[in-house]
């Protein structure tokens, strides 16, 4: 027995890519939910508006104190227990609402930190030169903020795009679904989890790219 | 203010529940597509002997079968939470699984076999596994059947999302259970070193589990007049010989 099976790797390498968008479009929904949803909270907390501020907290607590896994079950199993009309919560859309919520919480922490981290001289500046409140924002704070967000943004992104791999739990066939059905049909599973690896790591080694390339763009007013 | 309350409330209810209405066709099969031979994908294929069956059935019924696949922990959830309507995978009629659901008729009858790594003289039947590591599938009756044991509490049971046969062959664990058509088509088509160890150790009767409510039994009755009939025109036994060379569907 050969140590690895090069054919069948080559052979699933198409079959695996074909689950490849459904990873994605799990993941970029997520993100661009999550990413209005966490700065909604950020805004919240930093503006300190009262209720809404300690329902945040809440959440966020709630959300970044339980695991993703446990979270998907819940809005996948749980719900239609309320209502048996909830069944309508299928798996990608259990998925999407428990990645949206999961990655809002930590993200929401992260842009607040980069907005409450731009230095208070710089807004009292803005506003002692006659700006408004949401022109300072706009012009001030958040390029500087959106600067200092990004990486670890970016972070969550990726590590969002790997969560997608317990959506099989929910009867979604996502990527790693995918891969977990081909290893238990040929029962060569190093040579299946190989490629699914590669395949991942392709993926993320292009959004480091966008993000090195996103970072030089938003640090070209600010670099001496 | 309140009505319009109300007839919001009502207006969502109708919108949440039209699917449910609507859902005459197709009939909705959980399967795990990781159990080989009885649901597996090849090249992204769902085959296997639970999935031809469960075709035959659907056609004899005039329904289109929509298969979905998931982890086989997630199967009954799935059934539960009112997803799927059935699960075909090799489901074994328990005491316990009759509790919560109706079954239909039998349509495999088989038996639970003890496996090893090939050349493991230490295990040679179940009375051996005591003192060993064992490995069952997660949320399979197999768990149950070692815990029934007599000297149960000697073996270190071992539960399995998959892989069980490969953890076995690496050594990893000292057997698995599992029934023993499944085991004899993985160690003669598979390259994985395994053998059976002594007979079978416990009868197992398969059937689909439905849930236990007025459409669930209505269900159940339909896929038991599609068994018979399927029965009768000997295309049970023609699937059964086609994936495992003998006849599983009868005791």
């Amino acid at each position: 027995m050969d140590v690895l099976n090069v054919d069948y790797m080559v052979g699933l390498i198409p079959v695996l890519l074909g689950y490849l968008p459904l990873t994605l479009q799990l993941a970029g929904t997520g993100m661009a939910l999550a990413l209005i949803l966490a700065c909604l909270f950020a805004v919240v907390r930093v503006l300190g508006i009262p209720v809404l501020n300690q329902l945040t907290i809440v959440f966020i607590s709630f959300f970044r104190g339980t695991p993703l896994l446990v979270q998907l079950f819940l809005f996948y199993y749980g719900l239609p227990q309320l209502a048996s009309g909830l069944t309508v919560i299928d798996g990608v859309t259990a998925t999407i609402m428990g990645l949206t919520m999961h990655f809002s919480a930590y993200m929401a922490e992260s842009i607040r930190a980069a907005i409450v981290g731009v230095d208070r001289s710089q807004t009292e500046a803005a506003l002692s030169i006659g700006m408004t409140n949401g022109q300072m924002m706009r012009r001030i704070v958040l390029p500087q903020a959106t600067r200092v967000a990004l990486p670890t943004l970016m972070n969550y992104f990726i590590d969002m795009i790997k969560a997608t791999s317990l959506a099989f739990t929910l009867g979604v066939t996502e990527l790693m679904g995918a891969t977990q059905k081909e290893a238990a049909g040929s029962f060569l599973y190093f040579e299946a989890f190989i490629v699914a690896a590669v395949i991942y790591w392709i993926v993320v080694e292009m959004l480091s790219k966008l993000q090195y390339y996103l970072e030089i763009r938003l640090n070209k007013a600010y670099s001496r | 203010m309140k009505t319009l309350l109300i007839n919001t409330l009502l207006m969502i209810s109708l919108v949440v529940s039209a699917p449910l209405l609507a859902q005459e066709d197709p009939l909705k099969v959980g399967m795990s597509g990781q159990y080989f031979p009885f649901t597996f994908v090849e090249q992204d294929t769902l085959k296997g002997f639970d999935v031809d069956i469960m075709k035959a059935i659907g056609e004899e019924m005039g329904r289109e079968i929509q298969f979905e696949t998931a982890n086989f922990s997630g199967l009954m959830g799935m059934l539960e939470s009112g997803r799927i309507d059935t699960v075909a995978n090799q489901i074994t009629i328990t005491e316990d699984r009759q509790k919560a659901y109706i079954f239909s008729a039998p349509y495999v009858y088989d038996g639970a076999q003890v496996v090893t790594k090939k050349g493991n003289t230490e295990v040679e039947n179940v009375e051996d596994l005591k003192g060993k590591t064992v490995a069952v599938n997660l949320g399979s009756n197999f768990e149950a059947l070692l815990r029934e044991l007599p000297y149960a509490d000697q073996i270190d049971i071992k539960t399995y999302e998959s892989n069980l046969e490969r953890d076995t062959a690496l050594g990893r664990v000292d057997a698995f259970v599992m029934d023993r058509v499944s085991a004899s088509q993985i160690i003669k088509e598979k390259p994985l070193p395994l053998e059976l160890a002594g007979p079978t150790f416990s009868q197992i009767t398969n059937a689909y589990p439905f849930r236990d409510t007025e459409a669930g039994r209505e269900l159940r009755d339909e896929v038991n007049k599609a068994l018979a009939s399927l029965r009768d025109k000997g295309e049970l036994k023609a699937i059964s010989k086609k994936w495992f060379g003998t006849d599983i569907t009868r005791p």
